[in-house]
């Protein structure tokens, strides 16, 4: 395989030059895939965050 | 655009998820980089390469990057890449490469992989070092350049921060001193964009443990030091989205692009890049106010547009990857502006910030359970059946510039057009073979006394290598003991 020209699936949106606002305003809710965001979500175990025990490193 | 060799360092963290589980985060990092050198994927390392890293405790890849223990991490460093789709290629390679070793020793369903670069609740802090060679004659020792370079890195992470919940002002020197979690001014900080910016004390400075710096000034070129150096940059955050890699390394080897034309502007300079940094990743409001050194009032998003502007002025149709950086880097600035959910798959810490705020919105939950935290973690797990950042590439959501195809062949493949190449060669005849080895980035000398310098990183030393390896008897045992006095 060429590694300089993997297969690629690039997307691109439309953009549109609204430039002047400074920054996100709040999330839109709707987006299709949500459902399925939520569920692996929820199989999150609540304490995880307490068991990570990482040392600083650099 | 010039020729440039990108390379990225990552440190990852270890979550052990199965409070009955008997080992510890470093003794399953240490038995995950023994198996990686077991099944052949690399050679282990038979001398001492500094008094914390001795014999065995990490060594070169197939690929011809690096798999070692840092500090009790677990880190990859991605062999050179001549390009920005190899870098992301050979990045997400080493991300999988630890991922299947794990599931191959069995740990995964008590063990999480975690690509971040933050504890939450003790405030330790690991990195993903950026590599950038350039010229020699690159202005480092003017000071002016610097702060430009500085500015630049300070308003980037409004779209290559990979996001974090909560924040803390840690001490300067020991990162875990003296940090409560009810410090007053962090308390009110939900959510910011950044995973490094608390951790990032001054603008420039050499050391890459405390006191941290924008710029690090460490000048270990790795190659010739009269042609090259390496710029090496420890403020950014680790990136789960390959098209955000992509995108904070190219837009970076524009910037220095930039300073090697001459083209860059002082109006560029921020008043003060530390305090920008925070402030920036800190704002609730996304509004990124921030104050140049010229005294004028802007923000990152318009800094980062002026910047972008004069790229395209002086770089466009240098080549491809130049006008893909340039391409992108406006859609993002563009769609930042409409809200997460416009760049989502693009920019992690937005993409992080729909999914916590649709969970919470869905469980009825606030900034401070702590359930919300470990969401955070889990966006960073390189497990693909339970992380949350791939429920992105699940749906479709997650943008990319590599495949699934290419990433499985780069675990064994060094990269072409770069030194990394020759050195992938070596590791593979050294699979084979009973000599005593000595190998580092710049060079390698086997059972003989001259060593086999490699000196420049764009050269791929192959056909030198192998030519060099046909003297070698691959079943004579060498004597290590006197080879490595």
């Amino acid at each position: 395989m060429e590694m300089n020209d993997p297969v690629r699936r690039e997307e691109k949106k439309d953009s549109s030059p609204d430039r002047k606002e400074a920054g996100p305003s709040g999330p839109d809710t709707s987006r299709p895939g949500k459902d399925s965001i939520l569920k692996r979500m929820k199989k999150v175990d609540p304490k995880q965050s307490e068991k990570y025990k990482q040392r600083t490193g650099q | 655009m010039r020729k440039r060799i990108y390379g990225i360092e990552t440190e990852y963290g270890m979550l052990i998820k199965n409070t009955d589980f008997k080992m510890s985060p470093v003794d399953v990092a240490a038995r995950i980089k023994n198996h990686i050198f077991s099944r052949d994927l690399g050679v282990l390392d038979l001398h001492y390469r500094a008094n914390d890293e001795p014999p065995g405790n990490g060594g070169f890849l197939k690929n011809g990057g690096r798999i070692y223990l840092d500090m009790g991490h677990l880190e990859y460093a991605s062999p050179e890449c001549s390009n920005l789709v190899d870098l992301i290629t050979f990045d997400r390679a080493g991300d999988m490469l630890i991922q299947d070793a794990l599931q191959a020793l069995g740990y995964d369903q008590d063990v999480a992989i975690i690509k971040n670069n933050v504890d939450l609740e003790t405030n330790a802090t690991f990195g993903c070092h950026e590599n950038y060679l350039v010229s020699r004659s690159f202005p480092f020792e003017n000071r002016e350049k610097l702060k430009i370079l500085a500015s630049f890195l300070s308003t980037r992470q409004i779209f290559c921060g990979a996001g974090r919940i909560g924040a803390c002002n840690p001490h300067p020197f020991r990162d875990w001193d003296g940090y409560t979690q009810d410090d007053e001014e962090t308390a009110g900080v939900n959510f910011q964009i950044s995973q490094r910016a608390d951790h990032i004390p001054n603008e420039t400075y050499r050391w890459v443990q405390y006191n941290r710096a924008i710029v690090n000034t460490r000048d270990e070129p790795l190659s010739d030091p009269s042609k090259y150096r390496r710029i090496h940059l420890l403020v950014g955050d680790s990136n789960m989205s390959e098209y955000s890699t992509a995108l904070k390394m190219g837009t970076t080897a524009l910037m220095m692009e930039m300073i090697e034309m001459g083209v860059d502007k002082n109006e560029w300079i921020l008043d003060n890049t530390v305090d920008s940094m925070r402030s920036i990743s800190r704002d609730p409001e996304f509004k990124w106010e921030i104050l140049l050194a010229n005294g004028r009032p802007t923000t990152a998003m318009e800094l980062q547009w002026d910047i972008l502007t004069t790229a395209k002025k002086h770089l466009t149709d240098f080549n491809q990857e130049t006008n893909w950086i340039l391409d992108v880097w406006e859609s993002v600035l563009t769609d930042l502006a409409k809200g997460p959910e416009a760049v989502l798959g693009r920019v992690d810490w937005a993409s992080k910030l729909w999914m916590i705020t649709e969970f919470m919105k869905a469980e009825n939950l606030d900034w401070k359970d702590p359930w919300i935290k470990s969401q955070d973690l889990e966006f960073h797990n390189l497990n693909k059946e339970d992380g949350l950042f791939w429920g992105l590439e699940e749906t479709g959501d997650a943008f990319r510039k590599t495949s699934d195809e290419a990433v499985n062949h780069a675990k064994t493949h060094p990269p072409r057009g770069t030194r990394a190449d020759g050195r992938g060669e070596l590791v593979k005849s050294l699979m084979n073979s009973q000599a005593a080895y000595l190998i580092d980035w710049i060079g390698f000398r086997l059972n003989k006394d001259e060593p086999f310098l490699m000196l420049d990183p764009f050269v791929s030393y192959k056909a030198e290598i192998k030519e060099y390896l046909k003297g070698m008897n691959p079943e004579e045992r060498a004597d290590e003991e006197h080879f490595l006095r």
